[in-house]
């Protein structure tokens, strides 16, 4: 590297660090002669005086070291080949990343282009369930993890509270989104078994005339679509595991609200709640009693 | 291969047909959506003669001197509302009791809030349920009334009978659920195998709205899409638009339902099946069906999907009373309230019935 080559970023990073050194230094003896001028004597000295002025010189000469240190040719060059080398540091970051991106879409890609595809008409006893998880699946291999990274400080509850609440409207979102396609799937295989079923009256010569007639054969083969996905184990589990992610979701979104309601001049549920159960109870205390009192008033009320 | 024959002018005949008709019925239609219409349900007059907390009790207004020494204390489900019993003028079960001289009262669970989420059915049962008979006890001067239930409120009619069968005559139950271990409907197979407790403590109250989307799911091709495209094809029918537009408000009108007894409903009954097995408890006392000994008429649905013959054929082989009888009707769990036929065989099969066990047992004993 040339040094004095007025061209090179190293010279440019040179003067310009000198001219800084220069004006810290500049700044710190205006300072000085304003403390003197003012009369305030020596700093540390003053009593109740500014303690905010009192840090500046301090603080100035730091500065002025660090501008001076900056441009020492050794230090000034190291500085450039740290910044050379941050596109390198940033790719090397990203890289690993970018591979998991895409190996994710490539897995998604290859898992979702598989529903459906597993089973025939009027059977849904062997769904392809992992197809329909793959999202859900790959949410919680691969991001779910950064939800749970631990949090501090003072706010940790809250954010804490605000990562789960994320984490199950994620769950509750694909669950929701699965037992939809489910609930989807016998209408793909209707059309599929409707369209065989015309072909083969087409052979027959027995086609309907009528509109009405192909809409009653399609609600016909539909309603026995579903019937027998109603009735498999698959959405039975599917339904529990749905309901049960908005159960989830439903308790996580609370506590948000919660949290947020503690800071305005209103109960919370809970607050409500622990009421409503108090009422409860004296209430039906109350009614036992006033039937208590009732029988022993007419002993024979009891007919 | 062998050309197939489509008849492709004969289907585009059809089409163009179709076509033509669809337009004349959508200029008629858009009349009769923009002319007034009757749509009110429940007219039947009545007065609330007793209330507690969100629960009220209607007593409709007699066209004349009751025919029968007994009141009949109607019991609906906690869910939907009683008002499907008096959904139109010519189809109202309440009016054929009343141009009978049933003297009627009836149940309003209203609609239960948060802070109704810890009533249990126990509650219901033995609290609400038992101040109401007791009232109209003192109201009519009668010693016992008639007891019918509706689906879950047959269920509760049945624990009330068991638990008091000193103030219940006798006992109707129609499309109500006793023996919960059957695969016969959907419902009981996905009951088993929901996590109440997660539901309750998540919810709170069962919110109706996800219920009904529930029963919508047990056939969503006759009850989302064939439903709404016979409504389609007959919304130039003024009569038919306004009857499917009073079913659309009842079966929407769902109230939630009071948490704690969802719970106790789906784990103590759905999933354990205990009120058949003489194994429930309510309020700390067991329900033995053995102490139902009053007359039991038990109406159920051949095609009932909610509640299917299975859930309901039992109840009257584990009874204590030897006087008891079975009704299936040929409809479903909706039909047998509302449908043409039902009208002519429900209602006044249990009038007949009712009044055929009017008469006290010791004037019974007496004639005999």
């Amino acid at each position: 590297m040339k040094e004095n080559d007025a061209d090179t970023p190293l010279s440019m990073m040179e003067n310009w660090l000198k001219a800084s050194t220069e004006m810290w230094e500049a700044s710190l003896k205006m300072y000085a002669g304003a403390g003197r001028s003012a009369g305030a004597g020596e700093p540390g000295q003053r009593g109740g005086g500014n303690k905010l002025m009192d840090t500046w010189p301090a603080n100035l000469k730091a500065l002025q070291a660090l501008s001076a240190a900056m441009s020492e040719p050794d230090a000034l060059e190291g500085l450039l080949k740290g910044a050379n080398t941050l596109p390198e540091i940033l790719m090397k970051m990203v890289q690993p990343a970018m591979e998991g991106l895409v190996h994710l879409q490539k897995e998604w890609m290859e898992k979702a282009g598989r529903i459906g595809k597993s089973t025939a008409a009027y059977s849904f006893e062997n769904l392809d369930q992992e197809a329909f998880r793959a999202w859900s699946e790959i949410y919680e291999k691969e991001f779910r993890q950064f939800l749970n990274i631990p949090h501090l400080g003072l706010t940790r509850f809250y954010q804490e509270r605000m990562s789960e609440a994320t984490d199950k409207f994620n769950i509750f979102q694909a669950t929701m989104a699965e037992f939809i396609s489910l609930l989807f799937l016998p209408v793909e295989k209707s059309s599929k078994v409707m369209r065989e079923q015309l072909a083969e009256m087409a052979d027959q010569g027995k086609l309907p005339e009528k509109s009405k007639d192909y809409y009653r054969i399609w609600i016909k083969t539909l309603e026995g679509h579903y019937m027998t996905l109603f009735k498999s184990s698959e959405y039975t589990e599917d339904l529990c595991r749905t309901l049960n992610a908005l159960s989830e979701y439903a308790v996580a979104r609370r506590k948000i609200l919660e949290d947020a309601l503690r800071m305005l001049p209103v109960p919370t549920q809970k607050d409500m709640d622990d009421l409503y159960k108090e009422m409860y109870i004296l209430k039906k205390r109350i009614k036992d009693l006033e039937k208590k009192v009732k029988r022993t008033e007419s002993p024979t009320n009891d007919r | 291969m062998t050309q197939t024959k489509i008849p492709v002018d004969l289907l585009l005949a059809s089409l163009a047909e179709d076509a033509e008709r669809a337009q004349v019925r959508a200029q008629k239609a858009s009349d009769v959506l923009l002319d007034k219409l009757e749509t009110d349900i429940a007219v039947t007059p009545y007065d609330v003669v007793y209330e507690e907390d969100r629960v009220k009790l209607k007593h409709y207004k007699p066209l004349g001197e009751s025919t029968f020494n007994y009141p009949l204390l109607v019991v609906y489900a906690l869910i939907n509302r009683e008002t499907m019993l008096d959904l139109q003028p010519d189809r109202s079960v309440v009016q054929t009791f009343l141009n009978n001289g049933v003297d009627v009262y009836m149940i309003d669970w209203g609609y239960p809030t948060r802070k109704d989420k810890f009533l249990t059915i126990d509650d219901h049962v033995n609290g609400y349920m038992d101040n109401i008979v007791d009232f109209i006890r003192e109201k009519t001067n009668a010693k016992k009334v008639n007891l019918m239930g509706i689906c879950m409120g047959g269920t509760f009619s049945v624990i009330y009978s068991a638990l008091h069968p000193e103030k219940i005559k006798n006992l109707i139950t129609t499309v109500s659920p006793t023996n919960f271990d059957t695969d016969q409907g959907l419902l009981h197979i996905w009951m088993k195998n929901v996590d109440a407790d997660k539901l309750v403590d998540s919810l709170g109250n069962m919110p109706g709205d996800i219920m009904n989307l529930g029963f919508l799911l047990l056939n969503p091709a006759r009850l989302m899409i064939d439903k709404y495209v016979g409504f389609m094809e007959n919304m130039d029918n003024k009569s038919f638009v306004e009857n499917f537009i009073r079913m659309e408000k009842w079966i929407f009108d769902s109230p939630d339902v009071p948490g704690e007894t969802f719970r106790q409903f789906v784990k103590d009954l759905y999933q354990k099946n205990l009120l058949i097995k003489n194994e429930l408890e309510i309020g700390g006392n067991r329900v033995d069906l053995q102490r139902v000994t009053m007359p039991v008429l038990n109406f159920y649905g051949k095609f009932d999907h909610l509640v299917p013959p299975g859930a309901c054929n039992l109840l009257t082989s584990k009874v204590g009373s030897t006087d008891t009888r079975d009704v299936c009707i040929e409809t479903g769990h909706i039909g047998i309230y509302v449908s043409g036929k039902s009208q002519k065989e429900f209602a006044p099969g249990i009038v007949q019935w009712l009044r055929d066990r009017d008469i006290d047992a010791e004037v019974r004993s007496q004639v005999a």
